[in-house]
């Protein structure tokens, strides 16, 4: 038999310059995939969310089981949530992306719920009596002043996806999950390291983005007295 | 408050539908695949599931079946559980899988956790009865070649010229109390704890539950604080830990010959059946093994290994 060659990568390190040149191609595939599974989950998870939350303030009935329903789905754990969904979707992307959509579903509904509920009945009253109907009210009104609320919503869902995408490498769709799964059967140290740090660096990367985009949309935030 | 929109009390039901409305039925990319005629599909995905024998002889098949003219895809999963139901609806459409574990799987799925198992030490009689129980879920079992990856059995090098030991059956008669390192439905498993006693006559102490093949497991041969591992014949680490595998000479262990399954309407043909034929006659257990180490041991990739290997035995041209 053969000796082993004597590289970073045969010594198992944790930090491996050839494993960064020989998988390049492959982490670069895993981390657009990640942000792809990530971006489609939250932008979906925000468009089903916004409605449901504006239901749930409009319609006080509709408020207990818009939550009730939000939260338990986000209690089912996450292995359970993608065999249960498997049926439905097959081996897909699909599948990982309903399940992210899901779970961001709690986070985002409750937040921008909070943050409609937090503008001031005056203010509300205040618009009316200028000649305000009710989309006008809505539009730039109320969603504008809960947007701080619903923002720290967006960003802790978008946070929370770029973890969880890592499960789908269950069914082959895991982004960098697909690396650490593979990584942790053989104890490859490298492949672990790596792709566990580009997570990281994602939802840090994500957050602050989100954070600065919420700076631009509410200038009045900042605006000293 | 009345509900002056009814259509509100639908909105769950809606939202389920816009859900699963964007998202059910083939993407775009998969349409060709699934509106091919039956049998012979040219664009085949090849599952794998996601440890390294498995990644390893996906890929070769991959290499295989693209030289054949096939385009092809790997998607790697992490268990049959979640690969057997795709394949049988030709999301997957070729796994490389173990014959005589393959055929108890289906046997379970069709009977219930109590099903008798049919794998047997014997490949023809393992090979009909997996074919028997295949043929009704729309999968065909291609034919096997000369690897296997059985469990085997083994010692420290040391402790095996001592006591002179080459097979099992030296270590029966030997009368040594053996404590054996293995994973622990061992116990229950006829392969293993009770067939050992029974058909060899070893003297097992105990079972140490360090799991099969794992490093702790080999380590606690080497140190001597157990004198036996439950490993595979694929395992090409043994060197590493100072251990000898001793021969199964009275068949304990089933047949677990590699064999292709694939879902008959979509790579039933005789393309792919001789495609991956090629590799019947070349791979040995012993090459198996070799690349398992490159891989595990030498962290190359799969991909790198295959090619190589397929290179080198001349199924592929080099490039």
């Amino acid at each position: 038999m053969t000796a082993p060659p004597d590289d970073c990568l045969a010594r198992n390190e944790w930090i491996c310059g050839d494993y960064l040149t020989s998988r390049r191609g492959i982490l670069m595939d895993a981390t657009v995939q990640h942000l792809q599974l990530t971006a489609v989950s939250v932008l979906i998870g925000l468009v089903i969310a916004l409605p449901l939350a504006l239901a749930a303030r409009h319609r006080r009935w509709a408020a207990a089981p818009v939550l009730g329903v939000t939260t338990v789905l986000y209690t089912i754990p996450s292995l359970a949530m993608f065999s249960l969904l498997l049926p439905v979707y097959g081996l897909s992307a699909t599948l990982v992306v309903a399940g992210l959509v899901l779970y961001s579903l709690t986070l985002l509904v409750r937040n921008i719920l909070a943050g409609l509920r937090s503008v001031p009945e005056e203010t509300r009253q205040a618009a009316r009596g200028l000649g305000y109907g009710p989309l006008r009210l809505l539009l730039t009104v109320e969603l504008p002043l809960a947007l701080p609320a619903a923002m720290a919503g967006l960003r802790i869902a978008t946070v929370s996806a770029v973890s969880l995408v890592t499960v789908g490498a269950i069914v082959g769709f895991g982004g960098l999950g697909n690396l650490i799964y593979s990584g942790m059967n053989t104890y490859f140290k490298a492949q672990v390291l790596t792709a566990s740090v580009l997570c990281v660096v994602i939802a840090v990367a994500a957050d602050l983005l989100l954070l600065g985009a919420q700076r631009l949309l509410t200038p009045w935030t900042r605006r000293t007295p | 408050m009345t509900s002056r929109h009814p259509g509100v009390r639908a909105l769950p039901a809606l939202l389920l539908l816009l859900v699963t409305a964007c998202t059910t039925g083939p993407s775009l990319e998969n349409q060709g695949d699934v509106t091919a005629p039956p049998g012979d599909s040219k664009h085949l995905t090849i599952g794998s599931a996601g440890f390294t024998e498995s990644d390893l002889l996906a890929q070769m098949y991959a290499l295989l079946l693209e030289q054949a003219g096939y385009s092809t895809r790997i998607l790697s999963v992490t268990n049959r559980e979640i690969y057997e139901p795709a394949l049988e609806s030709g999301q997957i459409d070729v796994v490389p899988e173990y014959a005589a574990t393959f055929a108890d799987w289906l046997k379970t799925k069709a009977d219930g956790a109590d099903a008798d198992p049919v794998g047997s030490p014997d490949l023809g009689t393992t090979m009909k009865a997996l074919r028997a129980l295949a043929a009704p879920r729309g999968l065909t079992v291609l034919p096997p070649g000369r690897a296997v990856d059985q469990n085997a059995f083994a010692v420290a090098a040391a402790y095996a010229a001592k006591h002179r030991l080459e097979t099992l059956s030296d270590l029966g008669r030997s009368g040594l109390p053996v404590r054996l390192a293995a994973g622990d439905e061992c116990v229950k498993r006829p392969y293993c704890e009770p067939g050992l006693k029974k058909v060899y006559g070893i003297d097992i102490t105990a079972v140490d539950p360090r799991g099969v093949g794992t490093t702790q497991a080999k380590q606690a041969v080497q140190n001597g604080q157990d004198q036996m591992v439950l490993t595979t014949t694929t395992d090409a680490t043994l060197d590493d830990f100072g251990l000898v595998l001793l021969a199964d000479d009275r068949h304990l262990q089933n047949a677990d010959y590699l064999v292709p399954v694939v879902n008959r309407a979509r790579a039933g043909s005789g393309g792919v059946r001789d495609a991956l034929g090629k590799l019947n006659t070349v791979l040995t257990t012993a090459d198996l093994a070799r690349m398992n180490e490159q891989v595990d041991s030498w962290r190359r990739l799969p991909e790198d290994v295959a090619r190589t290997y397929l290179e080198n035995k001349g199924l592929v041209p080099k490039g």
